[in-house]
């Protein structure tokens, strides 16, 4: 007997992830996944965030790895909240695994960042509940990334092109990594920046600041 | 490989609705955008399934294409080569129109 069931493979994922959502509507939070390759500079975004808040500002962060708390520990001497996820083996982030580590930071923040386990496929397919996702690019990585990764770019709303400073020493095409996340994410936004000499910062600042 | 750990919790849930029932084939439907490979899938679910309770639960992995539609003349067409523009009209205001399906189609059992 062939009995339909009709729904999603992470119905109970996406569950989890749209009470999240509801709470963070209701109280006006605006939750930011980010995704990237590992050491594509996802936590260097942050420390470079976070240090150019004022301390009056609600911000928390959760951030993902399979092992160490190094990345917490980067992250919370600007004195916001921060909490680590060790996912023990798992290449992304889920909405339990948030659920549970929020239940643990002061329930008043209006930001809250996600940084995810650094890979370009797993976390794609897991909602967190956030309002946007934002992918970090690299230019020490190849511009042809978006294509590899269609599904990654394609649920992106933010490609943020880092290490600029780095343009000089490598052969990094900007204009051609660009039109590849275009081509997957035609309604896609992009800043460029360098979270070591801080150009750019400004303009994902204020893309930032545009959604809350 | 969490992906074919849901897969097959969805599937137990289902047959323990049914007592005596014994799960035989489950069909998915994956989509290009999807961000799963069908074939790492497959190799995942087999490798769960294999000597497990379920053993020797099938799969049917129905690939989903990728598409989009057009704004202008309404035309939904597959996306090739990455090109998003309307393989119909040449439109470049064109949308989301699928490709992102992770889901599960169907579960074929067996009753006493």
């Amino acid at each position: 007997m062939r009995i339909p069931l009709e729904r999603k493979v992470l119905n109970e994922n996406d569950r989890i992830a749209a009470g999240l959502r509801e709470r963070f509507r209701e109280r006006g939070v605006f939750c930011l996944n980010l995704i990237s390759s590992p050491g594509s500079g996802k936590t260097s975004l942050l420390e470079r965030t976070l240090e150019g808040f004022n301390k009056s500002r609600r911000v928390a962060v959760l951030t993902g790895d399979i092992q160490t708390d190094n990345d917490a520990r980067r992250l919370a001497r600007f004195g916001f909240p921060v909490r680590q996820i060790t996912t023990g083996g798992a290449c992304h982030l889920d909405a339990r695994m948030v659920e549970r580590a929020l239940a643990d930071i002061p329930d008043d923040y209006q930001i809250l960042f996600l940084e995810n386990v650094g890979n370009l496929v797993c976390p794609t397919s897991y909602d967190l509940g956030e309002e946007a996702r934002a992918v970090v690019l690299s230019v020490t990585e190849g511009e042809d990334k978006p294509l590899k990764y269609p599904a990654t770019f394609h649920h992106a709303d933010l490609m943020v092109l880092n290490k600029i400073d780095l343009l000089p020493y490598v052969p990094f095409q900007m204009e051609l990594a660009r039109e590849y996340a275009r081509r997957v994410q035609p309604d896609i936004e992009i800043v460029d920046v360098s979270c070591t000499t801080g150009e750019g910062l400004d303009q994902w600042r204020a893309w930032l600041e545009a959604r809350l | 490989m969490s992906i074919a750990a849901s897969v097959l919790d969805a599937v137990r849930t289902e047959t323990a609705l049914r007592p005596g029932a014994r799960a035989i084939r489950a069909g998915l439907r994956i989509g290009e955008l999807s961000g799963v490979e069908p074939d790492s899938l497959r190799f995942c679910l087999e490798a769960l399934v294999s000597g497990s309770d379920l053993d020797p639960l099938a799969f049917d992995i129905e690939l989903r294409p990728w598409k989009r539609r057009c704004l202008d003349c309404q035309a939904e067409f597959r996306v090739l080569e990455f090109n998003p523009a309307c393989a119909v009209c040449g439109s470049s205001s064109t949308e989301a129109a699928g490709g992102d399906e992770m889901e599960f189609a169907y579960l074929e059992v067996e009753e006493p």
